[in-house]
């Protein structure tokens, strides 16, 4: 169990697909410019990746290695073509505002990333709490990069105007150049966190000898 | 050569697989991307002319008068009683990619309203264009699309002339003028075609007589 929270919080923090791996950066630039569409891509990314890992961990021993790239291709493209349609179907203003960006999710590296380095050699468990951690991880990013850039960029949070009327919106964090330096500071503070946790770890790792020693003398 | 026709067969496996669920899926959503496409028409084809009650789509007999925009979808809007005008969905590219327009052209030959549908420039600037609280006249409150309305085809369309551009965009203005331009004189020419509706400003009432005959 504490390895399976462990994969999970990998996604989120540690092994973060878009601020530590660095990669899938281009539909999560495009998209956010706000947060309701962040929240869209973020969550039918994590869709596409969940599925398409419970699938390949279940067929890993079904698939041979030989053709497994086009057979991941398949199965992906599949997932994202239904998430397309349902939106389409149930979500038309949200699909149309992400336009070309859900059919993309085909090609997106993180999910060909995740199934190839991690769900083809996993069992099914272990890669739902991958496909979780990563797509949940995908998603917060997207979410604080476009809050950001919707406040600042067009006072609105969601669609709602909550700046006063007198803020004249700083049209620089809408564009493409906004959504850099957003995704410049927030790997900043990833980092920062990253490192912060880690020396904890190393603190409490260190504690443990200690009071064991203390135990054994008293 | 006998693994890579087992590996062939592998893939045509999966493949034949996800193509039967994905139809599964397609049969399912169908009925319903159907009625959102046939609502959101319905209900902006509605907002051009608020007494409309039906519609009759007449795409194949419009052509554009100009190829650099394309023509998706016309229909002939009709009230309980008589023909109201022509709505026209054009496409055209603009700054960032294709913007698409819906253009409804009464019988008089004037715009009832223009609507943008589609359009991806960029947000702040080109984008504007579809905010509904940006407005090109300030003291009147008109959004760009806005100021097309009343205006008759034979005008002449053109920004800073009769137009008026939004600030820091006129790529997207003169764009979107154009394909407000060419939808509506399509639709002009549709409706004399067909002879319908006599035409208000004098000097096109003569053509459509001719062409009626």
């Amino acid at each position: 169990m504490k390895n399976l929270w462990k994969i999970f919080k990998a996604g989120l923090i540690f092994e973060n697909p878009l601020l530590v791996l660095m990669i899938g950066i281009c539909s999560s630039l495009a998209v956010t410019s706000n947060v309701s569409n962040g929240l869209g891509m973020g969550l039918a990314m994590t869709f596409v990746l969940l599925f398409s890992e419970i699938f390949i961990s279940a067929f890993r021993k079904v698939i041979p290695n030989g053709a497994r790239l086009p057979i991941f291709i398949i199965i992906i493209a599949a997932f994202t073509t239904i998430v397309d349609l349902v939106m389409k179907a149930y979500f038309p203003a949200l699909s149309k505002s992400m336009g070309v960006f859900i059919p993309l999710i085909v090609v997106n590296c993180i999910i060909m990333g995740r199934v190839e380095a991690f769900s083809s050699k996993q069992k099914v468990l272990p890669s739902i709490f991958d496909a979780l951690g990563m797509g949940l991880g995908y998603t917060w990013v997207l979410i604080v990069i476009s809050a950001v850039r919707e406040l600042l960029g067009n006072g609105t949070f969601a669609g709602i105007q909550v700046m006063p009327a007198s803020y004249t919106p700083i049209l620089f964090f809408i564009l493409p150049p906004g959504g850099f330096l957003i995704f410049g500071l927030l790997m900043a503070a990833n980092n920062g966190i990253k490192s912060a946790l880690k020396k904890r770890e190393a603190r409490q790792a260190k504690q443990l000898p200690d009071m064991r020693e203390a135990k054994e003398n008293a | 050569m006998k693994s890579s026709v087992k590996l062939g067969l592998i893939l045509a496996i999966f493949a034949a697989t996800a193509c039967a669920s994905l139809a599964i899926v397609y049969q399912i959503t169908k009925p319903a991307i159907e009625a959102q496409e046939g609502q959101a028409l319905a209900s902006s084809l509605k907002e051009l002319f608020p007494e409309a009650e039906s519609h009759e789509d007449i795409t194949s007999a419009v052509t554009s008068t100009d190829p650099s925009v394309t023509i998706q979808n016309a229909f002939l809007v009709k009230s309980a009683l008589a023909p109201l005008g022509v709505a026209i969905k054009a496409t055209g590219a603009s700054y960032k990619g294709p913007a698409t327009l819906l253009v409804g052209v009464r019988l008089d030959r004037s715009i009832t309203g223009v609507r943008v549908l589609d359009l991806s420039d960029t947000p702040g600037l080109g984008g504007n264009a579809s905010n509904a609280t940006y407005y090109v006249n300030k003291e009147n409150k008109i959004t760009f699309p806005g100021q097309f309305t009343g205006k008759y085809i034979t005008d002449k369309f053109e920004v800073k002339s009769d137009v008026i551009p939004i600030t820091a965009a006129t790529v997207t203005s003169k764009a979107l003028t154009k394909i407000v331009k060419t939808a509506s004189a399509s639709a002009g020419a549709w409706l004399e075609s067909m002879a319908l509706g006599g035409a208000a400003p004098s000097a096109t009432s003569g053509a459509s007589v001719k062409e009626g005959q």
